[in-house]
């Protein structure tokens, strides 16, 4: 263990840019939900008209929490927001025991800093430390935005316990993981597998049968029902898993060599298939899990929403302040609410369209566009194969978010003609999605170096505007700016093809004038 | 092996410019390779080989000059050149995710063309593990990875830049065979190299670039002619005289032994004034490439 107190102090100068975005995410979750809540439910009588509808939704109840917790309003934000604080700490806990143990061992950085005077056990030592004072970081951040809002001081101590416990533990699972296997893709896909069946089991467990959630670490913090009883024991549990977990990675520590795992990395093929054999396949190869992420994610993310949108009229009748924020002033709540969510969806899908474009530039920036534009292969064919990516890739995710909402809606009114109506309903998003998408070949052409910035700006625009434009005043060109403001507002509004083909045509057009500057310019700059 | 007809160099490029921003990459370069010859691209990092090489490519635009590669405008015809070259990158970066022989075989088919037993073979030869992640690999299994998809195409040009800077001798040996093998079929190669026993090994003719400028070139045997053989001599008489003769460099003389270098264009008559002192014994030291290059990059060092 000698030299880990200097090896932790310098994992926190590597980590003092990434790791504030994490702490700010995390509070800015709770903060969020709790100004929200106590404003949308300032009455004993909202709550328990609250208690009501939700109480026998099981779609909010599987997405939430346990129905325990909305005895007070601070359990009620809990019940809401818990979930998903602990999601983004347990990540973050991830990503740094993942970096600074796997990650660098992998790469070789490990080796210069076990080649000096560092005990064996130093590195897994200091980034256990590392995310522990993170994850403690986090919970204290929570409790302070908790009693900044006005939340009981003893509730949210035990819930920024409950916080920190999420990610120590699974801190500790990354670290075990991180010897079993020797690249530090595998651990993350273990440990986030790991993660989503937290999620999914508390789910079962808070919709049926409750002993499913004793399984789940997320579970484990919501069940102490902060500002809902207050019970400290159940964090009993994640001690005790972490302590073992903890000596069971250095145990296993003891027992390999450096650089190796326990699960001996898969072979792949040794000759290609037929499929990898043109700039097309290549693109489609490199994109194609990250594809399947997103439409899958875009999906559950229609399900959760469609679910909840037969209960969404009487919730809002429970909660007329609620009609504010829907399109159209709340007269058609239910289409409204298809509406909005189906926009806030595609927004979501032109941050994936911009990735698939983005990823082209990565593969220029990391040196493997130059090997395949050593070939035969034009520059034309190079973008059009990611640009493939990012049309289909959009398109099936913009299905997946009708599909789901469409599915999810229709099996709780019994009427499947919701399916195709909301696909078509989503896919009116298309034109405007590839249009910001196109936006990112532009600058890929002529501004390579700022081409992330500027792409990620533009998607960040969209969504203030969608957001944000009343809030803010945003003057009326201002929001005229976003394509997605010229896109109508299916269902709630009629389907008119006039601005989908201009949106269109601007895609193609932005695209064209991209690809443009990629021919004239220097590769690999 | 049928190899399409050239006419004329390989390569030809005369006074080619480019610069990145305010750093002038390359300065009026003047480079000829002969079909079917193996040059070699001598200099030391930052020169300017793999900046040549990329504009040779496609990949990078000549701010100004003359450049043709087997008859074209690599800039315009790039993508018609490509499927007659082989590249080999000299920091090879492979898709993590993605195995060894899968990037040879797209590779392969992305050039137009391989050869599948030659495929097999070479990988035996490098012994490389084609079922291996690309991630997995050390520095040298990825060179290899190149080298193999190159060596395996039927290109008539090769452009390897620095091709085995992570290889081991027994690898260099394997690498020195292709190339050997690849010569034999009439096929052209230019290599970037600042490993100089590999280009004394291996190169027709060579050409030397310093400061994106070229400053040699010729076949071994002249670049020799330029440049000082060192000399050993034990004489009857006693030596007299040695160090005003033109051309002796370095002279360090006892009474009847001397060490010095001579310029190998004045060894004539050196000797001419050697031999009458009676010369017991005399070893001579022919110049390697690697004086020739610390002499002109020495020169740099000195006067920087």
């Amino acid at each position: 263990m000698t030299g880990t107190a200097r090896l932790l102090r310098f994992l926190l100068r590597r980590e003092r840019i990434g790791l504030p975005w994490w702490l700010l995410g995390a509070t800015l979750l709770l903060l969020v939900q709790s100004t929200q809540s106590q404003s949308l439910y300032d009455t004993p009588e909202a709550l328990a008209d609250l208690r009501r509808t939700i109480g026998g939704n099981t779609a909010v109840i599987a997405m939430s929490g346990p129905t325990e917790l909305l005895r007070t309003i601070g359990g009620e934000v809990v019940f809401e927001i818990f979930a998903f604080v602990a999601i983004v700490v347990a990540l973050m806990a991830m990503f740094l025991v993942g970096r600074h143990t796997r990650g660098d061992e992998e790469a070789g950085r490990a080796e210069l800093i076990r080649s000096a005077r560092i005990g064996r056990r130093a590195p897994l030592a200091a980034a256990l430390a590392l995310a522990g004072l993170a994850s403690l970081a986090a919970g204290v951040l929570v409790f302070a935005a908790a009693v900044g809002t006005g939340l009981p001081a003893g509730g949210s101590v035990l819930l920024g316990a409950a916080v920190t416990s999420a990610g120590v533990t699974f801190a500790a699972l990354t670290a075990v993981a991180a010897q079993l296997f020797e690249n530090v893709r595998a651990v993350y896909g273990a440990v986030g597998f790991t993660l989503g069946a937290a999620y999914a089991l508390r789910a079962a467990g808070d919709a049926g049968n409750s002993a499913l959630s004793w399984l789940s670490p997320i579970g484990w913090g919501q069940r102490t029902f902060p500002y809902a009883g207050d019970r400290w024991w159940p964090l009993l549990i994640p001690l005790a898993v972490t302590a073992a977990l903890v000596m069971l990675a250095a145990s296993l520590l003891e027992r390999r060599d450096f650089g190796a795992g326990f699960v001996p990395s898969r072979p792949g093929r040794p000759v290609a298939t037929r499929a990898l054999g043109n700039a097309f396949g290549l693109a489609w190869r490199l994109q194609r899990t990250a594809a399947a992420g997103w439409v899958l994610g875009l999906g559950l993310l229609g399900l959760a929403y469609g679910s909840v949108a037969d209960s969404i009229e009487q919730y809002v009748a429970d909660n007329p302040e609620i009609a504010e924020f829907m399109p159209g002033g709340g007269q058609r709540i239910l289409d409204a609410y298809l509406a909005l969510t189906v926009a806030l969806s595609a927004l979501i899908a032109a941050a994936y369209g911009v990735t698939t474009v983005l990823r082209a530039r990565a593969e220029e920036n990391a040196g493997r566009a130059e090997p395949v534009l050593a070939t035969r292969t034009s520059r034309l064919a190079w973008l059009a194969g990611h640009l493939s990516v990012t049309l289909a890739g959009t398109t099936l995710a913009l299905v997946a978010i009708g599909a789901g909402t469409g599915l999810a809606y229709a099996l709780t009114v019994s009427d499947m003609g919701e399916v195709p109506r909301l696909i078509g309903a989503a896919l009116a998003y298309l034109p405007a999605v590839l249009l910001i998408a196109a936006v990112a070949v532009l600058t890929v052409g002529w501004l390579p170096r700022a081409a992330a910035a500027l792409s990620w700006i533009a998607v960040g625009y969209c969504a203030v505007v969608a957001l944000f434009a009343d809030s803010f005043d945003l003057p009326e060109w201002a929001q005229r700016a976003s394509p997605f403001e010229h896109t109508p507002e299916v269902p709630l509004e009629t389907l008119t093809l006039v601005p989908l083909v201009v949106l269109a045509l601007l895609a193609a057009a932005f695209a064209a004038v991209g690809y443009a500057g990629l021919r004239r310019r220097d590769i690999g700059v | 092996m049928p190899v399409k007809a050239t006419t004329g160099p390989a390569i030809s490029i005369s006074a080619l410019d480019k610069s990145f921003g305010p750093v002038k990459a390359l300065d009026r370069l003047d480079l000829t390779v002969a079909a079917g010859e193996v040059h070699g691209f001598l200099g030391p990092n930052g020169s300017g080989k793999t900046t040549t090489i990329r504009i040779l490519l496609g990949l990078l635009r000549a701010d100004a000059g003359e450049v043709t590669m087997l008859g074209r405008d690599p800039w315009r015809d790039a993508v018609a050149l490509h499927g007659r070259l082989a590249y080999v990158p000299g920091d090879v970066t492979l898709w993590p995710g993605i195995t060894g022989g899968e990037v040879i075989d797209f590779l392969g088919r992305m050039r137009g063309g391989y050869d599948r037993r030659r495929r097999d073979r070479l990988l035996e030869m490098f012994d490389l593990d084609p079922a291996k992640k690309a991630r997995a690999y050390s520095k040298g299994n990825r060179q290899k990875v190149a080298l193999v998809a190159a060596l395996a195409s039927d290109a008539e040009l090769l452009l390897l830049d620095e091709p085995t800077s992570g290889l081991d001798p027994l690898m260099e040996s394997a690498f020195q065979q292709c190339v050997q093998q690849v010569r034999r079929e009439g096929r052209t190669v230019l290599l970037s190299s600042h490993i100089l026993a590999e280009v004394e090994a291996l190169c027709d003719r060579v050409s030397i670039i310093r400061l994106g400028h070229r400053v040699e070139t010729g076949t071994l045997s002249e670049l020799r002619h330029l440049t000082r053989t060192s000399i050993s001599v034990e004489t009857v008489e006693p030596l007299t005289g040695l160090t005003a003769l033109p051309g002796v460099h370095d002279a360090v003389l006892e009474d009847h032994h001397a060490r010095f270098d001579v310029d190998t264009a004045q060894l004539g008559d050196v000797m001419r004034r050697l031999a009458p002192l009676g010369v017991r014994s005399l070893t001579s030291t022919p110049p390697t490439l690697e004086e020739m290059f610390l002499r002109h990059y020495g020169d740099e060092a000195a006067t920087s």
